[in-house]
């Protein structure tokens, strides 16, 4: 059956990877120049990493803020280098056949593919060729001033609550029904993403999801590679 | 007024002096790739203890520059260049450019253009070699210019004849000397003269002759040799010679820092700027300024590079265990690729023929596309960290050298170069006379063997000292942003001969060109005791007679 003008969306981490933000920005920490410039930006992601966590739970949206405060006064061409090996190096090997498989699946039936990530779009666009079936490509972008990164994610930040008031957008912009459109997701904040489309699936949901998923009666699917 | 380059140079006949060097290569097989309407390209060659027939068909058949037209043309090569190229046996150091003269006398007649990328680009050589190459040299070729009946001229001359300056550099020729004082460029011409007659008079002097010969009796007794007469003149005569080039290269170094220079090479080629301008005001003739030429961007092929360069030592540098490079962060490092050097030489070279020429071009990328050393000195280390990852001969460069990451620091740096290297001096020599009497020979022999990798150590890093010495006016000590619009007042219709800096993407030019390129054309010859790897074509190129088919005899073409 063809489901034209409408898509799957699928939140990247936890549904399509199984490596988030904090991994990343513990590559990029310890990849910078300088033993000095390493152990800070190492131990500021260490730090981040249990705020990330108490409010990955929630809106994400202050967890993002925090860690990628670690990439402050790096230089765009070591991001971009240092994308490219994290992506060659670490992040290809994370990518779940199953997340693929369902990308396969909506593909077939003629759904747009979009996939939305709370990863930097250096790292993001260096592994978009290996996910195979992506059509948009929606993720944070750092911002950067003479060529170093201020520490900032440029708005709107992905992964937040506002993921909901996005999509109704993006499906007005490109005239997709949501109500026919499916979404993959495995986080607390995804929830009003989930139900802004008429067939959510929760994928190795995290409690608070877990949770909705039950008492919305969504379906929930588990799988780690 | 927009103008299309190719039917500017179609049928227009050039004379090309310094086409055996990096720029003047490029030019001449870009002018033949590019434009195959040319008229005759007279190629001023020396032959260099062989037959400038004998030199040319080497170059052509073994300079990897050369590859594209063996690619296109094949076995039609020698042909295609026999209808467009002509060599001819001259030097720059006298006039008339020692052409035989009825070739001068055609010359005369023929030429439209005269491009002049002839020059010594070795910052402080012997005086008297820099004033025979970049100084009378250049006079020569633009004597010969004045004296042909339509030739125009474009001189290939830097954007560092700005000397030690700091801030914009216009695009003008300077009527004083980089401190400010004004300059009568006639009359500094005859104290230069003066000073080279001088240095040699004092190396020639009783008192020179009188110290250096206490020094090598003094030196022979030492080393228990009878101090004879003939030793010891012998010995005088090559100490003296010996002199004479370091007090030579001194004196030029001395005068030039002395006006504002940071050297003899752009003081003496702001000389012949300025001689030019007053010497021949008739001349139609303009000047051509790179900045720093490095690799090019596309043409020949991405990478091409050869010879002496700026950026080599720095880059070669970050890619060691040393670390510190010394460099001002923010400073710009005014690097250009080669292929947009001869673009701007070509759009230069049209101007001047049509009479709409500016005084001066600048080709740099500061004022259009600002790299600051500090984001070079990072992409070094980006690009030794992608090589050695991959390419790395152990463990320990794969996976530690290759994230040693290059910084930009103060030359004071306690860990600089200099440092190192005494370091390195001190180890070797506690290896060989300070190590333990009573220790067994195996370790004896090992000490010995460290001590000789600690020498060469010591050579590579002095070696590197001076060029990171040389470079310190322009990587450290001054910030010039050289003004680079001239160009753009001749909009181009051929995109392929625009001079178009802005665009360049300096990540992918610095990891994907000028990196591999110096990797495989610069580094083995400077830095790895190794030949440069040279070009094979399936066809050899041979020189034909004219109009024919046949080769020509080598001893026709001497």
């Amino acid at each position: 059956m063809s489901e034209t003008n409408t898509a799957a969306f699928f939140r990247a981490e936890g549904t399509l990877i199984s490596s988030g933000v904090l991994q990343a920005a513990a590559y990029m920490a310890s990849q910078r120049a300088g033993m000095r410039e390493r152990l800070l930006r190492f131990g500021q992601t260490a730090l981040a990493a249990p705020i990330y966590g108490v409010l990955g739970q929630n809106d994400r949206t202050l967890g993002n803020r925090v860690a990628h405060l670690s990439y402050r006064d790096i230089s765009e061409d070591r991001v971009a280098i240092l994308a490219e090996e994290y992506v060659e190096d670490i992040l290809k090997e994370k990518i779940l056949d199953s997340g693929l498989e369902l990308m396969k699946q909506a593909k077939k039936e003629g759904r747009r593919i979009v996939v939305i990530s709370e990863g930097i779009s250096e790292i993001m666009k260096g592994i978009e060729p290996h996910l195979r079936y992506v059509d948009d490509l929606v993720c944070n972008r750092l911002e950067y001033k003479d060529h170093k990164a201020t520490g900032k994610l440029i708005d709107p930040i992905v992964g937040g609550y506002d993921g909901g008031t996005w999509l109704k957008d993006y499906a007005r912009k490109h005239e997709l029904d949501l109500e026919r459109s499916v979404a993959y997701a495995g986080h607390g904040p995804d929830l009003l993403l989930l139900s802004a489309v008429g067939e959510p699936c929760a994928v190795n949901p995290d409690f608070t999801l877990r949770k909705a998923a039950k008492e919305a009666d969504w379906p929930i699917m588990e799988y780690t590679a | 007024m927009t103008f299309s380059i190719k039917e500017e140079y179609a049928g227009k006949h050039i004379l090309l002096t310094g086409g055996t060097g990096f720029v003047g290569k490029v030019w001449l097989v870009m002018a033949l790739s590019r434009m195959p309407d040319i008229g005759r390209i007279y190629v001023l060659m020396r032959g260099k203890g062989r037959s400038v027939a004998d030199r040319w068909i080497k170059i052509v058949n073994e300079n990897p520059a050369f590859r594209p037209l063996h690619e296109r043309h094949g076995a039609d090569l020698s042909k295609f260049i026999a209808e467009r190229v002509e060599v001819i046996q001259g030097t720059l150091d006298s006039p008339q450019m020692s052409i035989e003269d009825s070739i001068a006398d055609r010359l005369r007649e023929n030429v439209d253009l005269i491009v002049n990328c002839a020059g010594l680009v070795d910052f402080n050589p012997d005086v008297r070699v820099a004033v025979s190459s970049n100084l009378d040299g250049s006079l020569h070729v633009a004597d010969f210019a004045a004296s042909c009946k339509k030739a125009a001229m474009i001189h290939v001359s830097t954007c560092y004849v700005a000397g030690t300056k700091d801030g914009f550099i216009p695009e003008t020729i300077a009527e004083t000397t980089p401190n400010g004082t004004p300059l009568d460029p006639e009359a500094e011409y005859i104290r230069l003269k003066e000073i080279i007659e001088e240095t040699e008079a004092e190396n020639e002097s009783e008192e020179t002759i009188k110290t250096l010969t206490e020094e090598v009796v003094a030196r022979l007794e030492k080393r228990g040799y009878e101090p004879t007469e003939k030793r010891v003149s012998g010995t005088v005569g090559r100490l003296k010679s010996k002199r004479l080039r370091e007090v030579m290269s001194q004196a030029g170094t001395d005068r030039a820092k002395e006006l504002g220079w940071p050297n003899t090479y752009t003081y003496t080629k702001a000389l012949a700027e300025m001689i030019t301008k007053v010497r021949y005001p008739n001349l139609r003739h303009t000047v051509l300024r790179p900045a720093i030429v490095e690799s090019s961007l596309e043409f020949p092929f991405p990478g091409w590079n050869e010879g002496f360069n700026t950026s080599g030592p720095l880059i070669y540098l970050s890619g060691t265990w040393l670390r510190h490079i010394p460099a001002k962060a923010g400073n710009p490092l005014d690097i250009i690729p080669v292929d947009l050097v001869v673009n701007g030489i070509f759009i230069a070279g049209a101007a001047v023929m049509r009479g709409e020429h500016a005084e001066v071009y600048q080709t740099g990328s500061s004022d259009r596309a600002f790299l600051p050393i500090d984001r070079l000195t990072e992409l070094s280390a980006l690009g030794h960290r992608q090589h050695l990852r991959k390419t790395g001969a152990n463990r320990v460069e794969k996976l530690i050298l290759s994230r040693w990451d290059a910084i930009s620091s103060d030359p004071e740096h306690m860990l600089n170069v200099s440092n190192i290297r005494e370091v390195v001096f001190q180890v070797t020599r506690y290896l060989r006379h300070g190590r333990p009497e009573k220790i067994p020979k195996e370790w004896k022999e090992e000490a010995e063997d460290m001590a000789k990798s600690g020498d060469k150590a010591q050579r590579k890093l002095r070696q590197i000292e001076e060029v990171l010495d040389l470079f310190m006016p322009f990587t450290y000590d001054h910030y010039m942003v050289f003004e680079a619009r001239a160009l753009d007042k001749h909009p181009i219709a051929e995109a392929e001969f625009r001079f178009n800096p802005e665009d360049i993407d300096w990540r992918k030019y610095w990891l994907e060109c000028h990196m591999p390129g110096l990797r495989r054309w610069c580094f083995p010859s400077q830095y790895e005791n190794k030949e440069t790897e040279t070009y094979t074509p399936e066809v050899p190129f041979v020189m034909l007679q004219a109009g024919t088919a046949e080769p020509l005899p080598a001893q026709e073409a001497r």
